[in-house]
């Protein structure tokens, strides 16, 4: 029975020894983050869903389609369409310049693109840190928010609405 | 083996070979450590449980009985666990296992090269039988218990029954006599008796029984539960197995369904007075039919059965002869194993390779740069350039026919489908098949394999009438039928289930829907064939019970979705009280088409040629208008609506005036009108793909964009559908 005890306690202490930086992480939940502009909108989304930023890059326009689809372009081969964040957050259409990426897009292996202003940098960023957006209701894109450490606001961009209706 | 075991044959040979290896890898493995994990016993166990079944089906008999023997050896370890058997023991198993591999890739092996298989395994059944027996007596040695030696002891003597060797074939001749069954209400009993060693007799002589039960005959048969029980098989192996009729009548209809069916040495009418004579008295040794029926055969199995060199001379032959003819007149060439299985998306890069090799060759043959070439240069180029058109033109052919495989393995599964809901509605249906043998790319067959299985469920429970009275009332025959069809069109597989049934009300329809709150329209604008549309619809049915196969009305839209998964569609025709067709068409989304390149605005769209009637110039007097406005053309004495690609699609395009553009005249489906486009740019080879997944959730098609294609300069062209384009422009403009 003592040395059952005795055990347990090893145990206990051999978990202690590990536990301050797993409690840590769990409780911080750092992703790294990849942080754009569009539209004047800093926003991020987790690297997991990002496969590759192009830019340069022609755009097939495809009829028939709502007016945020940018249209379609030939990646090595494949066909991956793009759509306009820009016009699907209902601002105005701007210009495609040289400083204008796609960020080419992995959703549940739906493969998108999505045409930015400009790509930022890749940030660290804890999940618990991100607010909920104040009014749920009027956003498409954004499922929350969060203030950066240069100050600036940025909207976490739901990668899920995208490829959602 | 007729002719559509032919088939299976090939996937016999993969099958087992594929297991023989799997095989030959794990005794290795074990073979170094010395002793078997359970696991490792439980696959072999099943492994050769698997070829024992495969090749009793392909009637190779040595294969199946060999794998069968060391299938009970074993259940035998299985059961006692592989620690049982001592250091030596381990060592001759595993040299046994080697050895019964050996043999069975032997006997594969002359599948394979079509030469007659070994008629006699006795000898190496006795291998497999000593060692089973030394193990099993190693056990009543070690154990006090005795009740578990029994069943070991016993298992190689039925396992080796199909083989005849002398211990079973002897009982058979004395236990026959008495095994007619005791039933009284029977007015006629049939005694059948299974040719020597097929195999799983009990199955085979269940098969008959379902055959027989499939033409409506009311019979009862014996020994009972044939199909579960294994043990079974042995008494109809010693003494054939019974069917009791209630009358005479039934008993005439089953001895002519029997002649149809296979594995039957004989069988025999047996009247009632005689069957009682023989269930009451004691079932005098030489005197009825049916005792000296199988006592005969069992007889004549002794010699042949006996391994002792003198017998097989003799009487061997004639039991082997019998069997060795048709085996000889089916495998009349050397049957080479000729399948492998290819991993399917090699198969599509290699498909994606071939389809951009197509177009860098009409790329580089099309070169303005060639133009440059002194004449003589340009002939040698010219040659040259044909030869390679020739082979990419081959090499595209095989590559695209990698892919092609019937369809009549769905098809086929129908029939199952079909029978077995025809004994559980009680209806009485009958399918037919065609165009079976049509080639569909796998991905296409595996999609639409749940539609169609869906479709025929539908017609069998709420198409097809319920009763055959209400059949004949209608004018109808009373046998129901459903046909199946596949075909091609040019660039199309359409594959079409239609049934003589109920047939579908489209204003019974309607008011479905409008309860279901479901319409998206005033009830009067929806036309016939919208409404039966309808039934594509999610959360529509159209039948008040839900049943075990169909009645949710969750299939319809699923359905649906699956065909346009892989860019078909799906339409209705049905006719109250004449039947319903349901028509899938779905495109070879894979292939490779001819087009004409031509440009509106920016764009470049390409037209499958195969479409393309003429293009030309026209004036602007040629144009005539209607009342609204709509622009028509005169060709040929008809006039054709004037689709405007630009203002169709919305693309800004410099060219408005009828003189400067060019009319292609198009056609699809007999639906017929002009497009008038900005330019012809040429024609090429393109491979068409798919649009990306993202854009499934808009109609695309309905605006008569199915595919696109990248041109050899990297840039995207958007294929045209005409069909799609003339029924958004015109019709439904």
């Amino acid at each position: 029975m003592a040395e059952a005890v005795n055990e347990l306690d090893h145990v206990v202490t051999s978990e202690e020894a590990v536990d301050p930086n797993k409690i840590a992480e769990e409780q911080m939940d750092v992703r790294r983050c990849l942080a754009f502009v569009s539209g004047g909108l800093t926003m991020f989304m987790s690297t997991e869903y990002v496969i590759e930023i192009i830019n340069d890059h022609s755009i097939t326009p495809l009829p028939a389609t709502p007016d945020y689809v940018a249209g379609i372009i030939n990646l090595r081969g494949s066909i991956l369409p793009v759509v306009d964040i820009r016009i699907l957050m209902g601002k105005e259409r701007a210009e495609y310049t040289s400083k204008t990426c796609i960020i080419v897009l992995n959703i549940d292996s739906v493969p998108i693109g999505i045409v930015v202003d400009t790509v930022k940098q890749v940030l660290d960023i804890d999940m618990n840190d991100i607010q909920p957006m104040p009014m749920k209701r009027q956003q498409k894109l954004a499922n929350g928010m969060l203030n950066l450490e240069d100050g600036t606001v940025a909207l976490s961009f739901d990668c899920q609405s995208l490829i959602q209706g | 083996m007729d002719s559509s075991m032919e088939g299976m044959l090939d996937t016999y040979l993969l099958e087992t070979n594929s297991l023989l290896d799997n095989l030959d890898e794990m005794l290795i493995a074990d073979e170094k450590v010395g002793t078997f994990s359970t696991d490792d016993v439980n696959e072999i166990f099943r492994t050769m449980h698997t070829i024992k079944g495969s090749s009793a089906m392909m009637e190779f008999n040595s294969i199946s009985v060999i794998a069968h023997k060391m299938e009970d050896l074993f259940f035998f370890i299985r059961d006692k666990g592989i620690d049982y058997l001592t250091d030596e023991d381990r060592k001759d198993l595993f040299n046994l296992l080697f050895k019964s591999e050996d043999f069975l890739r032997g006997e594969v092996g002359k599948v394979e090269a079509g030469e007659p298989l070994l008629d006699n395994v006795d000898e190496f059944n006795g291998k497999i039988a000593a060692f089973m027996d030394r193990i099993s007596r190693d056990e009543a040695r070690g154990e006090a218990a005795a009740k578990g030696e029994a069943v070991p002891a016993e298992a190689p003597a039925p396992a080796a029954a199909p083989a005849a060797p002398a211990p079973a074939a002897a009982p058979a001749a004395g236990g026959a006599a008495s095994i007619i069954p005791a039933d009284d209400k029977a007015a006629v009993f049939i005694h059948i008796s299974l040719e020597e060693g097929v195999g799983m007799e009990n199955l085979r002589a269940f098969m008959i029984v379902n055959a027989l039960k499939e033409c409506d005959i009311t019979f009862r048969a014996y020994p009972e539960h044939m199909d579960t029980d294994s043990a079974t098989s042995q008494v109809i192996i010693e003494s054939g197995f019974y069917l009791a009729f209630d009358s005479e009548d039934q008993a005439k209809k089953a001895e002519g369904v029997l002649p149809s069916q296979n594995h039957i040495r004989d069988y025999e009418v047996i009247s009632p007075d005689e069957a009682r004579k023989q269930v009451g008295g004691a079932a005098p040794e030489p005197a009825p039919a049916p005792a000296a029926e199988s006592a005969a055969p069992a007889k004549q199995e002794a010699p042949a059965a006996s391994p002792a060199a003198a017998g097989p001379a003799a009487s061997a032959p004639t039991a082997a002869s019998a069997k060795e003819a048709p085996k000889n007149a089916k495998t009349n060439g050397p049957v080479k194993q000729s399948l492998i299985s290819v991993n399917l998306q090699k198969l599509d890069s290699l498909m994606d390779l071939v389809g951009e090799i197509v177009i860098t060759e009409s790329m580089v043959t099309s070169s303005p740069v060639l133009k440059q070439l002194p004449q003589e240069a340009y002939d040698s180029f010219n040659k040259s350039a044909r030869q390679l058109r020739k082979l990419t033109d081959d090499l595209q052919d095989i590559s695209m026919s990698l892919r092609m495989v019937p369809i009549s393995g769905v098809f086929q599964k129908m029939n199952r489908i079909v029978r077995d809901m025809k004994q559980k509605l009680n209806k009485d249906v009958k399918l037919t098949l065609i165009g079976e043998d049509t080639e569909v790319d796998k991905t296409i067959v595996d999609a639409i394999q749940d539609p169609i299985m869906h479709i025929v469920r539908n017609s069998m429970d709420h198409g097809i009438e319920k009763t055959k009275e209400e059949r004949l009332s209608a004018g109808k025959p009373a046998q129901g039928e459903i046909i199946l069809k596949a075909s091609h069109s040019s660039s199309e597989v359409v594959i079409s289930c239609s049934d003589d049934g109920y047939g579908m009300d489209p204003d019974v329809m309607l008011s479905k829907a409008e309860e279901k709150g479901i319409l998206t329209k005033p009830k009067s604008e929806y036309s016939t064939k919208e409404a039966l549309q309808l039934i594509l619809l999610p959360g529509f049915s159209t039948n008040k019970t839900v049943t075990e196969y169909s009645g949710r009305g969750v299939g319809m839209d699923v359905v649906k979705k699956n065909v346009e998964s892989v860019g078909g569609n799906i339409s209705i025709e049905s006719e109250v009280g004449k039947g319903t067709t349901i028509t899938m068409k779905i495109p070879l989304t894979l292939a490779i088409m001819d087009g004409m390149k031509v440009t509106v605005g920016d764009s470049i769209f390409t037209i499958p040629i195969a479409n393309i009637n003429q293009s030309f110039k026209v004036e602007d007097k040629d144009i005539v208008l209607d009342e609204s406005g709509n622009e028509m053309i005169e060709r040929m004495g008809v006039f054709y609506p004037v689709v405007r690609l630009d203002r169709f699609y919305g693309i800004q395009s410099s060219i408005d005036t009828i003189e400067d553009g060019i009319m292609i005249w198009v056609e699809a489906s007999d639906k017929s009108c002009c497009l008038f486009v900005d330019e012809l740019v040429g024609e090429q080879q393109v491979v068409v793909k798919p649009l990306p997944q993202y854009f499934n959730n808009f109609d695309l098609k309905g605006r008569g964009i199915t595919g696109c294609t990248i041109l050899g300069d990297g840039n995207i062209s958007i294929i045209l559908d005409v069909l799609g384009v003339y029924t958004a422009a015109v019709e439904n403009a």
